[in-house]
């Protein structure tokens, strides 16, 4: 499980956001001592930082650069400041990532995870079963048979992929399309999604994708 | 300066010479002098008379001239004082010393005004900066606990956003400081930002959202020009027809020299009453008045905004038919070069 740490001194924020990872899949855990934040961070040996800029003691700014000097773990500044210099200049500090308050939270889980993939470059390669998963030209594989899929059928095919066992709502699917550039409607994801489970039913792979009433869909 | 209106200042003066010639040439000839001798005094005297006066009057108008010339050339006629000579005759110099001293206290005057404003606007800007945590978290809770809230909670957590990025922007509109940051940005990434900002307004109401052919680059803070699209957009769910194929397509158009970005809608449209009032602050129109949701301020600041950020907006429509608005980015061939 990847660990998230979170540097964020409202109380309510912290819990929320705390609830929210957890529930996808994360290991969330908070910064207690502000005073010695370094120290704790290193300590702890997070996979990704979600840093609020304005933090009791130090900034945020400061404390990243830092961490910098002794660390490349993967950064998300967090503010309540939407200037573009703002964002500029945490980039330059070495952030990986900015959002700004208040986000989406599918939104914030989707550059969490564009993240992390970009700092493990090895788990690029996607493998469910028996299948092997080509994202970049949309195609899966088994044996010597293979389906073409469309650019939508693959995003959410890899969506479910990469949050497999859980169930996984219309709205997150519907946010990670748009992120994509595909905004499509309600009809045309019922609609994907139904060519999906078809071209798996294919190469054998049939009700893999399974509907719960009014909440989303998991693959199981 | 005019010499006849000069002169006409000066007739008591002008007078009282006269008088003054008259008496002497009278006095002259009751002592018996020779004609030529009163002749030739008469002409001292006439002559030293108009030297005197030629010479004020040359003086001052030398220095008024100057004055009004340079107050007519100056954009901001209060800094004339910096460009005058000091004048050399008693009344200019009343008259300067009288416009420095106002001028100093107009000068303190606007100075308080302006940390006022700056004033003000830290602490708005600041008081938003701080509204935005509750509103997150507020988001957040929403987010964890679907089950206990519904929809109508989204809506108007939206609605609370979108008021204070009012706010946000309308501060920084109308200050005179530069907030912005201008680079070139990809439209393509503007667009999918307030596409996703809007999606669930978009889904709920069931307008179709279509983007094509924007992959250009343009010069712009893209932070400021989301906000601009935001708002348009924002009208675009309001306002849109009870009809089943409700759209609202994006798309970009390059000529020559600019780069335009067009939010085209299939709503209820503007009445042509209306339409050349949208950008007035706080018009609300024959729509605004049947949707309570309306304040009249998003596209007055974005208007504001486009005019500091350069670039041009215009908006056609016909009632039941469509809306479009039009933002036009002039292409930089200076920065091109610089790349």
């Amino acid at each position: 499980m990847q660990k998230i740490m979170i540097i964020e001194d409202d109380e309510i924020i912290t819990q929320e956001l705390k609830d929210l990872l957890q529930n996808n899949g994360y290991l969330a855990i908070t910064l207690t001592n502000f005073n010695n934040a370094l120290e704790e961070i290193l300590k702890e040996k997070p996979d990704l930082i979600l840093l609020d800029i304005n933090i009791p003691y130090m900034s945020g700014e400061l404390l990243l650069q830092n961490l910098r000097k002794k660390s490349n773990v993967p950064v998300i500044m967090v503010t309540s400041n939407n200037q573009e210099t703002v964002e500029a200049l945490s980039i330059s500090y070495g952030a990986d990532d900015y959002i700004t308050k208040p986000y989406n939270p599918n939104i914030l889980l989707l550059r969490i995870m564009a993240v992390l993939k970009r700092s493990n470059m090895n788990s690029n390669k996607l493998i469910y079963h028996d299948l092997e998963i080509n994202l970049g030209k949309g195609i899966i594989k088994k044996d010597d048979k293979e389906i073409i899929l469309t650019k939508n059928e693959m995003i959410i095919f890899s969506y479910l992929l990469n949050h497999q066992n859980r169930i996984v709502t219309r709205d997150e699917l519907m946010t990670d399309l748009w992120n994509n550039e595909e905004f499509i409607n309600d009809n045309a994801l019922t609609v994907n999604i139904s060519r999906l489970r078809s071209k798996l039913k294919e190469i054998g792979y049939d009700n893999i994708i399974e509907t719960r009433k009014k909440v989303g869909y998991i693959l199981s | 300066m005019k010499l006849s209106l000069y002169l006409k200042d000066k007739r008591y003066i002008v007078i009282l010479s006269l008088i003054n010639f008259i008496t002497i040439t009278l006095i002259l000839l009751a002592f018996k002098l020779s004609k030529d001798a009163i002749i030739v005094i008469d002409v001292i005297l006439v002559f030293n008379f108009i030297l005197i006066l030629g010479i004020d009057y040359f003086r001052k108008k030398f220095f008024y001239n100057d004055l009004f010339n340079k107050i007519e050339q100056l954009d901001k006629s209060y800094l004339v004082l910096e460009m005058i000579n000091k004048p050399d005759f008693y009344e200019g110099n009343i008259l300067y010393q009288a416009l420095y001293d106002i001028n100093k206290s107009m000068i303190e005057n606007i100075k308080i005004h302006e940390e006022q404003m700056k004033d003000f606007k830290e602490y708005i800007e600041m008081w938003i900066h701080e509204v935005k945590v509750p509103l997150s978290s507020l988001i957040l809770t929403f987010n964890n606990h679907k089950n206990i809230f519904n929809n109508k909670t989204k809506r108007q957590l939206k609605r609370l956003e979108n008021y204070v990025e009012q706010v946000l922007y309308y501060v920084r509109a109308e200050n005179a400081n530069k907030d912005y940051f201008i680079k070139e940005i990809d439209l393509s990434k503007v667009v999918k930002n307030v596409g996703l900002k809007n999606m669930d307004d978009i889904l709920d109401n069931k307008v179709s959202f279509k983007v094509e052919n924007i992959n250009y680059n343009v010069l712009t803070d893209s932070k400021w020009l989301e906000f601009i699209l935001d708002q348009i957009i924002n009208n675009s769910i309001k306002y849109k027809r009870n009809i089943r194929n409700s759209y609202i397509k994006v798309y970009a158009l390059e000529s020559e020299d600019k780069i335009s970005l067009n939010i085209l809608d299939n709503g209820i449209g503007i009445p042509q009453s209306d339409i050349n009032q949208v950008f007035d602050k706080t018009f609300t129109g024959t729509n605004g008045r049947n949707n309570n949701a309306s304040t009249g301020m998003g596209l007055y600041i974005a208007k504001n905004l486009c005019k500091k950020l350069g670039h041009k907006i215009d908006i056609e429509s016909k009632e039941n038919e469509y809306t479009q608005v039009t933002i036009t980015f002039a292409k930089n061939k200076y920065f091109n070069v610089l790349k």
